[in-house]
């Protein structure tokens, strides 16, 4: 019967959706195995999330309000997370594999001396907890078992679904006990990226492009066709070595892994180091001049042709859907 | 400045698994091992700074078998600059998880006393991305994880982190667990008299008990590995021409696969 505690993750009073993601599957697992699903949230102002939370799964929402939650610092993260679990005694503790998540899991749970999983894509309860999730870059899966009380298990954004289950869930004021001292690593600064450009990682839909985009230049033609699809826009290892784009948006085993609704693979052939960081997306696109590429052995849809007449008629076809 | 590089031995990133159904353990007898790609980052990095102080001592620490992660430390640290190397051996760490090896990652490094600490975001095996982070909570030093770019200054140092939508600046000061990855530097390849050097340098073979350390019990085990589920075929689009085969996939994507 456990009772699943879910970190509702706010960077800038804007709360990620891999949270809403894993409120969802936590109520799923418990309206099976009983148990609750409990939101643990913090913030620097005043900001009820218990409402969405609510609609999302949890029964309570466990709320923190402290002038040193404006901005993330993975000590005091630590301290307030540790404390929670300390009075709460939630049974699992889901934590985002966001950028903040990958940070704050692995000391939390080295600080409460219990096991830490991440990157899971699936959970289920047999005579306790099983986790899976990818490894080997995808090539298999490991189903994880725990042997400690309060497991921290980090979930890939995109992995689960949202379903609107729950109705309204209680609010609990917490004061966590924060010693700023004892933080080292500070943040001193946050450099924004331009206006409209989705995180590769949070993305619904990616859309990247490979060798055959042929030069810097044409990189635009990816990004147009992630413009008109509200998508972000990724690349190959090769392009980004190459120094057309920026490595930041690079797909796959040194790069980013995404599991979005829909991926566009344009000009990409498919090396196993670029399906490590995409082939669990739940919609694959390729277009490629080769019909022998293997990125439409992923695919589910291909078009073996000339990416520089399918993208901009791609494009065009997408507008006229959205209008 | 006293450095250590945390380096771990992973199979290459084209071994094929082809798993025929669940199985209880992957057989790794086969596999061609290699050093794990993100610790070349750590490595290049802990030699930049070397050469930019013009002063310091790097040493390369491992958990594994001797025989099998020598060749690894001699060749991908020793002759890309690292002054030393120990290797933490011992067979009851075989089923070691994260946690574990940080544990013993932290009792060689409490022993020799660095200033700083340098790994791998993760390794592309087990892609756990815990190892560095825990390390410093057990060391009860500061992190930064997930570096870009890396200034040290005097008793302390700034780094640039990539978080969603943005760039996190981040300062602390030493001794720090920084933790690497791709678009930091460009890992140079070890020239053939080096390596031939290389194999003058030190190597500490160490296990456990001589660290003063019960092996750490693993907190988490791996109850099977399945193979990922098949993916259907994939529907080739045909049409007239490039153009009209666009139209037609984004026909499929609203109206079939209801995305867009």
């Amino acid at each position: 019967m456990p009772n699943i505690a879910v970190f509702i993750e706010q960077r800038a009073g804007q709360i990620k959706q891999v949270a809403w993601q894993m409120l969802s599957e936590a109520r799923h697992l418990v309206d099976a195995h009983g148990g609750e699903v409990w939101g643990v949230h913090w913030h620097a102002a005043d900001c009820d999330v218990s409402t969405t939370a609510g609609r999302y799964g949890a029964h309570k929402v466990v709320t923190a309000t402290a002038p040193e939650f404006e901005r993330y610092d993975s000590e005091l993260w630590t301290q307030a997370l540790a404390q929670f679990v300390q009075q709460h005694k939630p049974d699992l503790l889901l934590i985002g594999s966001t950028a903040m998540g990958k940070d704050l899991a692995p000391r939390l749970a080295a600080r409460l001396r219990t096991a830490c999983i991440s990157d899971a894509v699936g959970l289920s309860w047999e005579d306790g907890l099983v986790v899976k999730r990818p490894v080997y870059a995808g090539k298999c899966f490991a189903h994880v078992t725990a042997r400690s009380v309060c497991p921290v298990v980090g979930i890939r954004p995109n992995a689960f679904a949202l379903r609107e289950t729950g109705d309204t869930a209680a609010a609990v004021v917490f004061k966590p006990v924060l010693d700023a001292s004892r933080a080292r690593a500070s943040v001193t600064a946050v450099e924004t990226a331009a206006a409209g450009k989705a995180a590769l990682t949070e993305a619904e839909i990616v859309v990247s492009g490979g060798r055959g985009i042929k030069g810097p230049e044409n990189y635009r033609l990816i990004e147009d066709l992630a413009g008109a699809l509200g998508a972000a826009a990724g690349a190959s290892r090769a392009i980004v070595d190459a120094g057309w784009v920026d490595y930041s948006h690079q797909v796959g085993q040194t790069g980013k892994t995404v599991a979005p609704n829909l991926y566009v693979a344009c000009g990409i052939s498919g090396a196993i180091q670029h399906l490590a960081g995409m082939s669990s997306s739940k919609c694959i696109v390729a277009i490629n001049k080769d019909p022998a590429a293997p990125i439409f052995k992923v695919a589910d849809y291909g078009i073996a042709g000339d990416l520089f007449a399918v993208l901009p008629a791609l494009t065009e076809a997408v507008r006229e859907f959205k209008r | 400045m006293k450095i250590a590089v945390c380096v771990k031995q992973v199979p290459d990133s084209e071994v094929r698994l082809n798993l025929p159904g669940p199985v209880p353990e992957l057989d790794r007898s086969a596999f061609t091992m290699v050093i794990n790609p993100y610790d070349q980052f750590a490595v290049e990095e802990a030699v930049r700074i070397k050469e930019r102080l013009g002063h310091g001592d790097i040493t390369a620490v491992t958990v594994g078998p001797a025989a099998k992660v020598r060749e690894m430390l001699k060749k991908d640290c020793l002759a890309v600059g690292c002054d030393r190397a120990v290797i933490v051996d011992d067979a009851a760490l075989a089923g070691a998880d994260p946690l574990a090896v940080a544990e013993v990652l932290a009792a060689v490094l409490r022993r020799d006393r660095y200033d700083l600490v340098l790994c791998g975001i993760k390794a592309i095996d087990d892609d756990s991305s815990q190892v560095g982070v825990m390390l410093a909570e057990l060391l009860d030093w500061p992190h930064v994880g997930y570096i870009g770019s890396l200034d040290i200054t005097g008793d302390g140092l700034t780094a640039r982190r990539e978080i969603e939508g943005g760039v996190e600046v981040v300062a602390s000061p030493l001794p720090c667990v920084l933790t690497c990855g791709k678009g930091l530097n460009e890992p140079r390849l070890p020239s053939l008299p080096n390596i031939m050097k290389a194999g003058m340098k030190p190597v500490e073979v160490i296990d456990c008990a001589g660290l003063g350390l019960t092996p750490p019990a693993p907190l988490t085990a791996v109850k099977e590995y399945t193979p990922p589920p098949p993916r259907g075929a994939c529907v080739m689009i045909t049409a007239d021409d490039d153009a009209a085969a666009a139209r037609e996939l984004a026909r499929r994507l609203h109206e079939e696969a209801k995305i867009i």
